[in-house]
């Protein structure tokens, strides 16, 4: 089993697909980053104009200001209860970047790292990953391999397994370089800092309103964590159900033609029909799960992380016994 | 051989990465679902001299100062933190031996809706019924919402947002004199804080707002309107805050001062 799986990802490396994938991941990076500073030096600038440049360079004295002011609100009797844990989170972000002298309006490779994987996860990254898996069986049908490996003696489910894996391995490895790369280019744009910023989360999602009398601060390094385990889950379930359809498909081009348009399509979807209950089951419409985490989520009713990640899970098992069942049962005659 | 390494190395990557990732997405899971696992840090309530207003309701030898409005009326932007709850009774407090008591209901970003529905609600109703002076500063958070409208929605939309101030405020006015016909209300009119990027025809949409208010206000016998513009425009340097918008420490005296000045003829006959 392991020297299947070994061979499985040898034979992805050769095929150029990974470095594929990282080159584009490399381009795509650069280019936001890029954007990312220019925007940046926009704002900066439209604020000078706006409020004298002692807005951007001096910003100390503004930061302190809006200190005393959230202090002054949060003694007030009468403040509700709700918006005081906001508040709380507010000054402690303002607090660090005072003692730390961090200028709020910057930005820094923390957080253009867990930005972009929160940006990239209901579309960019399931293409990466869609370009992985879309061909692991289907390539091998049209290509006529697939002989070649259910000549030998070992039970098609090993063979299947084996791809599986290999596929989740690759993810990791997609996942782990995305981090890596957008911390390092990045880097060089806004400089390596800003893992220990705080980041709020802990938003909860009660009866179709978002609740965030619960919210709390993160360290930058935690919150990117969670946001890339979420977007590894969103891998592993987009890639399962790619790599169903490559299974059922015998042509690669069929195969991504078929994933990326129910991809594309699920994101049209999750915009004009929100207030129609079934769309809520389809996968495309729940990848965003890092929104949850960041509180960015447009509550809808009847949807928060455990339904969206349950639906996932459901898509995710089903594709995979769909896969073994007709892969094990099925003809082949090349 | 070189197969050999990358594949080890990819396998060793994947299996920590594995291992990293589900922690990272158990901590996810939890930390949107569960009820937070870190309690904010506990919020310090001060207790204002507005609790106190209850046990002196009627106390003869104390005049009593309700606050209420937008974050102006809070005190936003005093670096000292003290704001009108602070230095209008300090003002005041030349004229008069007796005892100032503050409540302070100003909520940041209140508009003239919010100001209704505070009213309403009834919690103000004690330091309401008992206060000798009443200070109102409200509409330039219904206000400031046309400025970034182009010049054409503009008009429309000041239009409506004037309609629906000048309602709220006429109803406000009915709750204060139907709990406290006696009280000598103080409204605060607006200054212009962008006096560097305003429009003329903007300038004259405020001037517009400042004068329909007054208008309202000055029909009360009991009531006056303070403007504060004019003490405002030439020192804007001075007396606005770094934010650009609220007043500092040196601006909320200063209006302090004003209408203090204002009230001199009545706090003296107390």
């Amino acid at each position: 089993m392991y020297s299947l799986i070994e061979n499985e990802v040898t034979k992805m490396i050769a095929k150029k697909r990974l470095m594929f994938v990282l080159a584009i991941l490399v381009i795509l990076i650069s280019v936001f980053a890029y954007g990312q500073n220019r925007t940046l030096a926009r704002t900066k600038a439209q604020l000078t104009q706006r409020m004298g440049i002692t807005a951007t360079t001096d910003w100390h004295k503004l930061a302190e200001q809006q200190l005393i002011d959230m202090k002054g609100r949060l003694d007030s009797p009468y403040m509700d209860a709700k918006s005081q844990s906001s508040l709380t989170v507010k000054m402690q972000q303002l607090q660090y970047d005072l003692d730390n002298n961090i200028n709020p309006l910057d930005q820094s490779a923390a957080k253009f790292t867990a930005t972009f994987m929160e940006q990239s996860i209901f579309l960019f990254l399931p293409l990466l990953i869609v370009i992985l898996a879309a061909d692991m069986v289907s390539g091998e049908s049209s290509s006529g391999t697939i002989k070649l490996l259910l000549v030998r003696n070992i039970p098609r489910w090993k063979i299947l397994l084996s791809k599986y894996l290999a596929l989740i391995i690759l993810e990791v490895v997609v996942i782990f370089c995305a981090f890596l790369l957008s911390a390092l280019i990045s880097g060089f744009f806004f400089g390596f800092g800003g893992w220990m910023a705080p980041v709020a989360t802990g938003f909860r999602v009660l009866a179709g309103k978002l609740d965030a009398s619960g919210v709390f601060n993160v360290p930058e390094w935690q919150f990117s964590l969670m946001v890339y385990s979420l977007a590894f889950f969103v891998a592993v379930v987009v890639g399962s159900i790619s790599f169903m359809i490559s299974v059922l498909v015998k042509s690669t081009a069929a195969s991504i033609g078929i994933i990326l348009a129910t991809l594309i399509a699920g994101n049209f979807i999750s915009f004009f029909l929100s207030d129609w209950t079934l769309t809520h089951y389809l996968f495309m419409v729940n990848l965003r799960l890092t929104d949850y985490l960041s509180g960015a989520v447009q509550p809808v009713d009847g949807m928060n992380m455990l339904f969206s990640v349950t639906v996932l899970i459901v898509w995710a098992l089903v594709s995979t016994i769909v896969s073994f069942v007709y892969f094990t049962k099925k003809d082949i005659l090349v | 051989m070189l197969k050999k390494t990358i594949w080890y190395s990819v396998f060793t990557v994947a299996i920590a990465g594995i291992v990293v990732l589900a922690g990272g997405f158990y901590q996810a899971l939890k930390v949107t679902t569960e009820s937070s696992p870190y309690q904010p840090a506990k919020v310090i309530m001060a207790q204002t001299s507005g609790s106190s207003t209850e046990a002196e309701l009627k106390n003869t030898n104390s005049l009593q100062l309700l606050i209420l409005g937008d974050s102006i009326a809070k005190g936003t932007g005093d670096e000292k933190g003290k704001g009108f709850s602070t230095d209008l009774p300090q003002a005041i407090k030349t004229d008069t031996p007796k005892d100032i008591l503050v409540t302070d209901a100003g909520i940041n970003g209140l508009e003239s809706q919010g100001l209704l529905a505070q009213l309403q609600n009834g919690s103000l109703n004690k330091p309401l019924a008992g206060a000798n002076f009443i200070l109102i500063s409200i509409g330039g958070n219904d206000l400031r919402t046309i400025l970034s409208l182009n010049p054409q929605a503009q008009e429309d939309e000041f239009k409506i947002k004037q309609d629906s101030y000048l309602s709220n405020l006429k109803q406000v006015l009915t709750i204060l004199r139907s709990s406290n016909p006696n009280a000598y209300i103080v409204f605060l009119g607006l200054y212009n804080p962008y006096e560097k990027t305003t429009t003329e025809e903007e300038v004259s949409l405020w001037q517009e707002w400042n004068y329909n208010t007054e208008q309202l206000i000055e029909s009360n016998p009991k009531a006056i309107c303070i403007p504060s513009d004019d003490l405002m425009k030439f020192n804007l340097g001075k007396y606005l805050a770094p934010d650009g918008l609220h007043p500092n420490s040196a601006g909320y005296l200063a209006l302090s001062d004003r209408i203090r000045k204002s009230l001199g003829g009545v706090i003296a006959g107390m």
